[in-house]
């Protein structure tokens, strides 16, 4: 079985072997001519399948099951038959007198013999030589996710993914092997051989796989784009055989998992209270008004909602004639967000899809296609920075503003208490503030004529497509909540754009044989690839109705000038051309070698620097098809893999090798009339002709194996990844007065270990798998081509008037929180007066119920000079963790995932007013000699918060049961059933999650992000958590 | 067959023959390539220029407010739980503020942007193809000087110890000995001076540099640098007797004149009376306008708002986050002084309400009036409609020099007609209650005081009076209310002597420069 298919490298050639396999007279014959026949069907959809291998055990004789599954064979009495067929498991059958042997094959979730989808075609598992990981479109359906890649969380060691937010339809950070660079970190998508930069757009129950290209040698292939790793989709195909149809849909709930405790009104008065008299004023309350407050508003339960329905429903059809095949699909999901409820945050998506494939021509040409369709709603809050941010309010606000005044409108507190005075009501902010719909559409897909004009040589051309329109518009009412918050008239944003990437690729594969043990694959390929689009904004007042609905440009009246805004042009256009070659050589399957090579030229660049050559090697040795291990019980199978490669990003600004000459937002205004301006112009940034590649070199080395009795899996991989040359905005003398180039420059290395285990048995007919996976990253910036060594974090981040606190520094990890390190609060007088250097008091203007800062470099003072590394967003393992049952009808999962040694920065609270609301945490603080070493005492100037220390760093240690899954099949119970499969299930996602962290939702994906640095994570300002989800689902395949 | 294979080779080299299709140009950007070729790029660059300069003082502590609260005249004072960051200002202590390290920050970027600007349209100026028409080339070139010359002395005021560039560089560069920067701004304002047209001030839009301006601003960096660096002439270049002759010059042919009444200088002193902004006394200001946004627009007077009263507004007085004003300033005028009540907001003494006294720190019960938000008798801020708020949103212009100004340095520099022009001014404050004083430096500094308060123009009138003048003027120790509650503020002789008066240079910069750049003593 292995033999036979050892020499096919790409899925239609594969096809078409076991086309010519069942048009090739049956040339078996029988000693005693007993005659066998019978059909072969798949365990899991029923269905028959054609092209199985049925061989008399012992033998060469045999055959192949027909298109229906059907076969027949003319055996002997005392024979064993043998059914194998690539990507199940095999199966003997006495033959014992019978005529009739239907069998039901099962399918060998992860099989030697199994392909994977490789750079620009598939592989053999068996025989990879790169560090990949590559999972199933049903088992990504099962996770009930309505995005793929958070389905992906915790399935594969040495992938971090994180939601940067719990909102519905938010993106996911994904970061392959740790960060490598300040800018993007994130990995190049492609879907169906199409490149694209997110992949949030598809259904789970569309895809048919995702590989994870995570060493260079296996990402080199797509060279100029693959330093972050590759992450490849192939949409679900058609396969041979009667029509299948399939429904899946799942209905469910969500809710809050952890709300956030604040002080209720009593709590709050209190508190105020005891900063009042901490900074020498008198208490604001008497314990009679406190006693008469009450709650008041609990702003965390008003922002919130529960029961937020999320549901999918997928219609799926697939099938396909000798000829032809197809899968085409409909789906419909949506998710409402918890926070603010469905008319404030929703993702609601519909897609489509149609894949098709035709043999013309005695099978010499192969033309198909796959196209899918995304149309998109989505409107949302605020889940940016502090400014930027709808649920940040309610983690502040005071409890004593009321929702509504007395006529029964949002409460204004202009002229009010001076506690609440210049706050305004959260909810009506995030009401006002989040009028906004938009929707998406996207068709991404290829078109492709397959040739073989001579056996084993393959000319592929295909042209793909990803298109983009949008159109948003948004909703601005005049109101008023406070003396900063209120709006004079009433305004629509709307904008509209398009964009469309194309590549061409061309493809000769050529495979061929020396003696027949020396096999070699080789591919020569071409790709171009263009992208542009248009984009159009515009703003306008004085609307003449009121609500969301209506807000289109054409409603708005005012004809001032400055409240019009309008701006629309083209985007960038990006350009690339690419040569590459691959060799794969193996002798016996046991010596591998596989080695690629990319040239790639980019519009990026100047003339002269356009060109990046990007070069793979990797070795494989398979140590258990040598003499001493090949009948070993023990060791299955072993395959020792070693990779070097270097692969490229052109993640720069556009045009930087010249100086643009900026009219945006430059004028004056000359003579008296206010309003009335006169533009200018500048060169707005430094030119920069040298702009080159950046490289990401990495060695990979690992394993695997299969070991006692194929039971367990074991993966193991260790690598050093450094990105070098490194495109970066580094800071310039401020002297230099323009905008600074992006340069080359600077490197960081991520080392790393990961390893996977998976043991699966069963008990009878109680079948059960474990699998765990970790991973361990450590990241360190190498060089940093500014004169400090430092790119430094932004400021105004956490609060008001907020120092910077997060670095890349040399010799640091990416992204570092640096500030002030504590050593406990002051107890007493005696404590402050004891902090000395030299007989100086290290702290002069503390006070008892301050925080001690420790003075790192012994100087006497506390300053900028103490600040150090107080905690790293990057964790040091990654890890995940599965198990799964099934016993006849019933069948259960459950998923968890985590990260290990990360920090995680909270401020939740803007210091710089007095009366903002805290946290329960705050109940902890200092109030007298013994009561607290943790948590300083409260002031009105918030002074102990007002330099960032280690009190805003907790651990950010998780482990999340991200899924738990019960199901019940009933067309196994009945097999007359009308479907193969009736399954009926409820799971619950993100049941629980063990974590010492303090806030909502541990997986913070957030980072201060700016046009030209992403390399922040880990930084909570009021994070939207993800939602715990209740569901019921079904699936059910005719 | 053979057709095939040739089709495929050829689809397989595709793209190799068109090495043009990675071709790519901006399509809404010009570049430095094809562009400063036409007199009206020229133009556009000067607008640059212009849009340069209004952007120093949009982003950290703008010069006009730095120099009030380094004054005599004003206290750091903002909101009670603010940071400490304006009072280090005040004090000249670092300590108040020890994490503030970058107080000018944006401000020092700013400045060297705009310079940037200034240095790239004068290197460029000769690729321009002018035709015959060399006025404008000298019109372009002498307002570019200007603007740089008074840019720099700004910066150099400020900071003291700058970098100097006279022509683009991204190079790592140590600061330059202030004469050398004082060399660069004599020749600039003294390019503007001889190559701008003797016209009257209103030949040209207001807001456009003058002859007049080049000539007022060398009388005035003249005074600055001769008196703080105690030298006899403004480093060999402008002699006494050139910078009075140049403001005669201004006094005899200019056509600026003092407007009649003091207070319809200032709008929130004179409502309907307001003199506009291109009244005859401006002889050069900073333009403002109310367009400012979030998106980059930066055009509206973004320092302003910290001169407004601590969240409280009453008309015609917009709120503001509340710099106050030093008590000793109010009591300083005369009773006759017309000038008093256009420069100050009293809030007991005109009986305003004010009630976010535990908002406010360092409350002395007086703010800025020249440069106060404005908000109409409903309590809208006057920026609306049309400006995105009040913060960013004001409108005023800044004053830089005016007319009157030129009269005293005229008169302190020893006019023949001195007693006259500081007559004219002082006649113009006491209006009917006029009576006579002798001209004298004394008196005409005194006078400087009352007539430019809370107009950026006391801080450097008492440094070049020598730093130890300076440092025993502005120090004090004296009762404040902060959030209500008495404080008492103190601001010591010998901080301002340690640091001679100069200012924080940015520490960014300095850990960028890797310690190329020096921090000025005492910061």
């Amino acid at each position: 079985m292995k033999k036979k298919y050892w020499n096919n490298s790409t899925m239609f050639l594969f096809c078409m072997t076991f086309l010519l396999c069942i048009i090739i007279p049956q040339t078996g014959y029988a000693q005693e001519n007993t005659s066998v026949s019978g059909t072969v069907i798949s365990a899991s959809d029923g269905m028959g399948i054609p092209g199985v291998n049925v061989i008399i055990k012992g033998t060469h004789q045999g055959t192949t099951t027909d298109f229906d599954g059907n076969y027949q064979i003319e055996v002997g009495e005392n024979t064993t038959l043998q059914f194998s067929y690539v990507g199940f498991i095999t199966q003997d059958v006495e033959v014992a007198g019978n005529t009739q042997i239907n069998i039901s094959l099962k399918e060998d979730m992860d099989s030697l013999d199994e392909v994977i989808v490789v750079g620009y075609g598939v592989q053999k598992k068996a025989l990879v030589t790169g560090a990949n990981f590559q999972i199933k479109g049903e088992d990504l359906q099962k996770r009930s996710t309505t995005n793929a890649l958070q389905a992906l969380q915790g399935q594969s060691p040495g992938v971090q993914i994180t939601s940067t937010s719990g909102q519905p339809g938010e993106g996911l950070n994904v970061v392959i092997r740790g960060m490598g660079s300040t800018g993007n970190n994130g990995p190049l998508y492609v879907v169906d051989g199409v490149l694209t930069g997110d992949i949030s757009y598809l259904n789970n129950s569309d895809i048919g796989s995702i590989t994870v290209l995570k060493d260079a040698a296996s990402a080199a292939i797509y060279g100029s784009q693959a330093a972050n790793g590759v992450v490849l989709v192939t949409t679900k195909g058609g396969k041979r055989g009667p029509a299948q149809i399939t429904f899946d849909q799942y209905y469910g709930f969500q809710s809050v998992p952890k709300k956030i405790g604040v002080l209720n009104g009593r709590e709050y008065a209190t508190i105020l209270n005891e900063a009042a008299v901490n900074s020498g004023k008198s208490p604001y309350f008497t314990n009679d008004e406190i006693d008469a407050l009450g709650e008041g508003t609990n702003w965390i339960d008003e922002v919130f909602k529960d029961d937020a329905v999320t549901q999918n429903y997928s219609f799926g059809a697939s099938g396909g004639s000798e000829t032809s095949i197809y899968s085409t699909s409909l789906s419909y999901l949506s998710q409402e967000g918890i926070g603010g409820g469905k008319d404030l945050s929703n993702y609601e998506r519909y897609n489509f899809r149609f894949n098709s494939e035709h043999k013309l021509y005695d099978d010499k040409i192969t033309i198909g296609e796959n196209l899918s369709f995304a149309y998109t709603n989505k409107n949302g809050i605020g889940v940016g920075d502090q400014y930027n941010n709808s649920l940040r309010g309610a983690f502040g606000a005071s409890p004593l503003i009321p929702m509504f005044d007395d006529e029964g409108n949002f409460y204004d507190t202009t002229d009010s208490a001076q506690w609440i005075d210049g706050q305004s009501n959260p909810y009506a902010q995030m009401l006002y503030g989040n009028q906004n719909e938009g929707d998406n559409q996207k068709l991404l897909g290829n078109f492709y004529v397959e040739f073989e004009p001579i056996e084993n040589l393959t000319f592929r051309t295909s042209l793909g497509i990803d298109y983009n329109a949008y159109n948003n518009h948004s909703f601005s009412p005049i109101y008023n909540l406070s003396v900063y918050s209120f709006s004079k008239y009433s305004s629509a944003y709307q904008s509209i754009g398009k964009n469309k990437s194309l590549v061409w690729d061309n493809l000769l594969t050529y495979e061929f044989d020396i003696k027949s043990d020396h096999h070699f694959e080789t591919l020569l390929g071409t790709s171009s690839f263009k992208y542009d689009g248009t984009y159009m904004n515009g703003s306008n007042a004085n609307l003449i109705f009121d609500d969301l609905k209506h807000a289109w440009l054409d409603n708005a009246t005012n004809a001032e000038g400055s409240l019009i805004s309008l701006s629309g042009g083209p985007d960038n256009e990006n350009k690339r051309m690419s040569y590459f070659g691959r060799l794969n050589y193996n002798y016996k399957e046991t010596y591998l070698l596989n080695t690629t090579f990319r040239a790639d030229g980019s519009s990026q660049f100047h003339k002269d620097n356009r060109w990046g050559y990007f070069p793979s090697v990797s070795l494989g040795w398979v140590a258990s098809n040598e003499n001493f291990l090949i009948d070993s019980e023990t060791i299955n199978f072993f395959k020792l893999r070693a990779s070097w490669g270097q692969v490229g990003n052109q993640n720069a600004g556009n045009y930087q090798y010249l100086a643009p000459i900026t009219y945006s937002n430059v004028n004056y205004t000359f003579g008296p009339k206010e309003g009335v301006l006169t533009p200018g112009a500048y060169p707005s940034r430094l030119a920069n002709p040298d702009l080159k590649w950046e490289t990401s070199e990495q060695i990979n080395i690992g394993f695997d194996a299969r070991l006692l009795n194929n039971k367990l899996d074991v993966n193991f991989d260790l690598y050093n990844k450094k990105n070098k040359d490194w495109l970066i905005k580094a800071p310039i003398p401020a002297t230099a007065g323009a905008e600074a180039p992006w340069i080359n420059g600077g490197d960081i290395t991520n080392k790393g270990v990961e390893l996977a285990l998976n043991y699966r048995n069963n008990i009878g007919d109680f079948n059960y798998s474990i699998g765990a996976n970790a991973s361990y990253n450590q990241n360190k910036v190498g060089n940093i081509p500014t004169e400090d060594g430092i790119i430094h974090g932004e400021t105004n981040q956490l609060y008001d008037n907020s120092s910077e606190f997060y670095r890349a520094q040399e010799g640091f990890s990416l992204g570092y929180f640096w500030g002030l390190q504590t050593a406990g609060v002051f107890q007493t007088e005696g404590d402050v007066n004891n902090y000395t250097n030299s007989d100086q008091k290290i702290q002069p203007n503390a006070s008892p119920g301050d925080l001690i800062y420790v003075d790192v470099n012994n100087d006497g003072l506390i300053n900028e000079l103490d600040k150090k590394m107080i905690g790293d967003p990057n964790p040091d393992y990654v890890f995940g963790i599965s198990l799964s049952m099934d016993y006849k009808a019933f069948d259960f999962s459950a998923l968890a995932n985590g990260v290990a040694g990360n920090q995680i920065v909270q401020s939740y609270r803007n210091q710089s007013n007095a009366f903002g609301n805290y946290t329960t945490a705050i109940l902890d603080r200092w109030h007298g000699a013994g009561s607290s070493n943790t948590t300083p005492r409260v002031t009105e100037n918030n002074k102990n918060w007002t330099t960032f220390s280690d009190r805003y760093i907790q651990d950010g240690d998780f482990l999340r049961i991200s899924n738990v899954t019960l199901g019940y099949d009933f067309a196994k119970l009945n097999k007359n059933i009308f479907a193969s499969q009736v399954r009926l299930y409820v799971s619950a996602l993100n049941l629980y999650t063990f974590t010492k962290y303090n806030g909502m939702d541990p997986e913070v994906g957030y980072g201060i992000s700016t046009d030209d640095y992403n390399f922040s994570s880990g930084v909570d300002v009021g994070y939207y958590p993800r939602p715990r989800t209740l569901l019921v689902g079904l699936n059910v395949k005719f | 067959m053979k057709k095939t294979y040739i089709l495929i080779l050829s689809l397989l080299t595709l793209g190799s023959c068109s090495e043009d299709f990675l071709d790519s140009e901006p399509i809404t950007d010009l570049t430095d390539v094809n562009y400063y070729k036409t007199p009206q790029d020229a133009f556009d660059a000067l607008v640059g220029v212009y849009d340069g300069m209004q952007r120093v003082s949009a982003e950290g502590i703008a010069v006009p407010l730095a120099s009030e609260i380094l004054s005599d005249d004003c206290y750091g004072g903002t909101g009670n739980s603010d940071g400490y960051g304006l009072q280090a200002i005040d004090e000249f202590d670092q300590s108040r503020s020890p994490s503030d390290t970058e107080l000018f920050s944006g401000n020092w970027k700013a400045y060297y942007a705009a310079i940037y600007r200034c240095n790239v349209l004068i290197n460029k100026l000769d690729q321009i193809d002018w035709g015959s028409d060399e006025d404008s080339r000298n019109s372009v070139e002498s307002e570019v000087r200007f603007i740089r010359g008074y840019l720099y002395f700004e910066m150099v005021r400020l900071w003291g110890n700058i970098p100097l560039l006279t022509e683009p560089s991204i190079e790592n560069l140590p600061q330059a000995d202030p004469t050398e920067v004082y060399t660069v701004i004599a020749q600039d304002l003294l390019f503007a001076a001889e190559n701008l047209p003797a016209t009257t001030y209103n030949s040209v839009p207001n807001g456009r540099v003058t002859k007049w301006a080049a000539k007022s601003m060398l009388g005035r960096v003249y005074l600055y640098y001769t008196g703080y660096y105690g030298a006899s002439d403004l480093v060999g270049i402008v002699s006494k007797a050139d910078a009075l002759g140049h403001l005669e010059d201004v006094i005899s042919t200019s056509g600026h004149a003092l407007v009649d009444d003091f207070s319809t200088l200032w709008p929130a002193a004179s409502l309907e009376n307001y003199a506009g902004e291109d009244n005859s006394e401006i002889v050069f200001s900073v333009k403002h306008t109310f367009t400012s946004d979030y998106d980059g627009n930066v055009d509206g007077n973004h320092w302003m708002v910290m001169f407004g009263m601590r969240e409280f507004s009453h008309f015609p007085y917009g709120n503001g986050w509340g710099v106050t004003v030093n008590k000793k300033l109010w009591d300083a005028y005369g009773e006759d002084d017309t000038r008093a009540v256009a420069t100050v907001i009293a809030v007991d003494e005109e009986e305003i309400p004010f009630n976010k006294i535990d908002s406010q720190r360092e409350y002395t019960g007086y703010y800025n009036k020249k440069y106060t938000p404005m908000v109409d008798e409903d309590g809208n801020s006057t920026v609306l409609p049309g400006g995105t708020n009040f913060m960013i949103g004001q409108f005023q212009d800044y004053f830089v020099i005016r007319y009157s100004d030129v009269l005293l340095m005229a008169a302190e520099l020893g006019s023949g007609n001195a007693q006259s022009y500081f007559d004219e001014v002082r006649q113009r404050a006491y209006q009917d209650n006029f009576t006579p004083l002798a001209v004298s430096q004394a008196n005409i500094l005194k006078e400087r005081h009352l007539e430019f308060a809370l107009e950026g123009v006391r801080y450097w009138d008492l440094l070049r009076q020598g730093v130890n003048v300076a440092a025993s003027t502005i120090s004090e120790t004296t009762p404040v209310l902060s959030g209500g509650i008495p404080e008492t503020k103190t601001i010591s002789t010998s901080n301002i002597e340690l640091t001679k008066g100069l200012q924080q240079i940015p520490n960014s910069q300095i850990t960028l420069s890797n310690g190329v750049l020096q921090q000025n003593t005492g910061w």
